[in-house]
């Protein structure tokens, strides 16, 4: 599962199969996928709903595992683990950005994004958390918004603590599941430049979208139709 | 996750939604504090019938003539032959044990001074009963060992019969009149207060053997006792001086082996045990009484969990995509549960401690509040959080994250 340079990718699709049974019919969202994703890689997740791209961002992101075909995370299939064990490398290697944000309420922008440090196994990161987590909130931005609670900022604020919090265990990947549905464009604008920023810096982004505007700020495009990848290249320097 | 992060998380959650954790509670705070308050009344009173009993003397024992078997019709009080001054010495000099011994005569009287009078009832004793019955004078002296045998016409008077008959003049020395038979007044009782319903310091003692020759008709025998009181070193075992004494009475009134004892020995030990095995089963009904309310309260809780659990569906999502297992759901939410039923019996705590000492305060009912009792109150209100919190954790746990994502 290695390519060419000797590396592992961080997220790698086999025959990667997924079928639901609803009754007497099998409902084929995912058939027989393939792909690699390397390390500092930008890509977006495209297709109409329905078109499997929901269920292949839950594989990715570790909270599903495969009917058939493998899929590995850093080189670790997740087929082979069990609940606790996909817990663990969601908290390790994952972060998560959502749409509606999913922050606590009535919880300061610096105790949300030390969230994912609770559930840690590291202890000395653990202890680190306070640390750690305005480090995070300052790159993103929000160094003079510690203290604030979801309410007293911006939408765009709020995503920005979120992707924060993804970021605050040094995960191999972040997961965005339609990270501006929520935001104007303008605002859309800045949370995309500041994905493109991680990127730049090796982190690797995967983004699950059906607009064609922000796939545009992507590095490589997945389309997915029907269960199946549709289309897999490279997106062309200079988006709108 | 740390049980710092647990509590922390249960703080916040309770905070957000104040009034609803209160109302929550309410069964809880209700059925904790109606525990306290009831235990304490329970509690209060039989300490006080405890205490009392103690001020009877524990190791006293009292020996009456009479058969035990009642319920067989068998010879009732006063059928068997009355016991006398002999048997009194022959139990001072023949067992081991006896600290002191006194015989007791009873009737009544109407005191005369005057023209004021006081009905009351007259003991006839010997100078042995302050001892036995742990009881001093206030005022003056106690007669004395001749007095008591030679028939001296002498009165020490209890505290009520002081206050009623003498209205605040002094007693001592003055002459009463006891079934027109003058007495002289050498002594007042220290108060000693109710046993039983009865006002002890509403009594005149008198020496038993003029009691015998004036005051209670004779029968029988020239020196009845009615009753003989023995006070038993607490070096010795009571119930080992009780069967001596048994044996002694036994043999003097000649009882073979094959009959029954026509006399009964009374041990305030045993009451004590009695009364105590009433306060148990007191208790026993109390805390029934407590696990019902309890039981509601924790129903309460379990659906406000619920609700809860229903509610934070997204959140639950979302702790468990950043990495959160299935035990660390469980554990924050039984944390939750624990909490607000331990806020709640603290609150409960205080409110019944509160109206107990006010109850207590207005109506003047003894109020006891055991240390037990509120540690029982305090743990059953956090095992009542883990059973009913149970529940709704473990249907927290059990959420999938990808549909608790998506859930609206």
């Amino acid at each position: 599962m290695t390519d060419a340079t000797g590396a592992v990718p961080v997220v790698s699709a086999r025959h990667l199969t997924k079928t639901y049974q609803l009754g007497e019919i099998a409902v084929h969202a995912l058939r027989e996928v393939s792909f690699d994703i390397h390390r500092g890689e930008f890509v977006a997740i495209m297709g109409p709903s329905g078109s499997g791209k929901s269920t292949l961002m839950n594989l990715i992101g570790a909270l599903d595992t495969p009917t058939s075909g493998e899929l590995s995370i850093n080189g670790v299939a997740i087929s082979t683990l069990d609940k606790d064990a996909l817990a663990e490398l969601r908290n390790r290697t994952l972060g998560f950005v959502f749409q509606q944000f999913n922050l606590l309420a009535r919880t300061s922008a610096l105790d949300n994004v030390k969230l994912p440090l609770a559930y840690s196994r590291d202890s000395a990161k653990q202890a680190r958390g306070d640390e750690l987590a305005a480090q995070r909130l300052t790159e993103v931005g929000l160094g003079n918004r510690m203290d604030h609670i979801p309410s007293q900022l911006s939408g765009g604020q709020q995503q920005r603590v979120a992707i924060a919090r993804a970021l605050v265990n040094s995960p191999s990947l972040i997961l965005a599941d339609e990270p501006t549905g929520a935001l104007d464009s303008e605002t859309s604008l800045e949370i995309m430049n500041l994905f493109h920023r991680l990127t730049e810096n090796g982190m690797t982004v995967v983004l699950v979208t059906h607009e064609p505007d922000v796939a545009a700020h992507a590095k490589r495009l997945l389309r997915v139709r029907d269960g199946r990848i549709v289309e897999d290249r490279a997106v062309a320097e200079a988006p709108v | 996750m740390s049980i710092n992060e647990y509590l922390k998380t249960a703080l916040i959650a309770l905070r957000l939604n104040v009034l609803r954790s209160v109302l929550t509670t309410l069964g809880i705070i209700i059925g904790v504090a109606s525990v306290i308050v009831m235990s304490a009344i329970g509690s209060g009173a039989s300490k006080q019938i405890q205490d009392q009993i103690a001020s009877l003397g524990t190791n006293q024992l009292t020996i009456f003539p009479g058969s035990a078997n009642v319920g067989g019709r068998r010879g009732g009080f006063g059928s068997a032959p009355p016991l006398t001054e002999k048997d009194l010495r022959a139990i001072r000099d023949g067992v081991s044990g006896v600290t002191a011994v006194s015989g007791r005569l009873n009737g009544n009287v109407t005191l005369v001074l005057g023209n004021a009078n006081w009905s009351t009832r007259v003991q006839g004793v010997g100078s042995e009963i302050q001892e036995v019955q742990d009881w001093p004078v206030d005022k003056g002296r106690f007669f004395d060992a001749r007095e008591a045998s030679s028939g001296a016409k002498v009165a020490v008077i209890g505290a009520t019969v002081a206050r009623e008959l003498f209205a605040g003049t002094d007693p001592l020395g003055s002459t009463v009149r006891l079934n027109n038979a003058p007495f002289q007044v050498i002594g007042v009782l220290s108060e000693k207060g109710q046993a039983g319903g009865q006002d002890q310091d509403d009594v005149v003692m008198v020496p038993i053997s003029t009691a015998r020759s004036r005051l209670v008709g004779r029968l029988g025998a020239p020196d009845q006792i009615g009753a003989l009181l023995v006070k038993v070193d607490p070096r010795y075992s009571l119930a080992d001086v009780q069967s001596d004494i048994e044996r002694v009475l036994r043999e003097r009134r000649r009882i073979t082996a094959d009959k029954e004892n026509n006399f009964i020995i009374r041990n305030f030990a045993e009451i004590l045990q009695t009364r105590n095995q009433a306060s148990q089963t007191l208790g026993l009904l109390l805390a029934a009484t407590a696990a019902i309310s309890l039981v509601v309260g924790g129903i309460g809780i379990m659906n406000i969990m619920l609700v809860s659990v229903t509610e934070r569906t997204r959140e639950i999502g979302l702790r468990m995509a950043i990495g959160a297992r299935g035990g660390d759901i469980l554990g924050q939410f039984l944390t939750e549960a624990v909490l607000l039923c331990m806020v709640g019996g603290l609150i409960g705590l205080t409110i019944g401690a509160g109206v107990s000492f006010t109850l207590s305060k207005l109506l003047g009912w003894p109020m006891y509040i055991s240390p037990v009792i509120v540690l029982v109150a305090i743990a059953a209100s956090a095992t009542v959080g883990v059973v009913f919190g149970f529940v709704p954790a473990r249907r927290a746990a059990g959420l999938n994250p990808i549909d608790a994502l998506r859930y609206e």
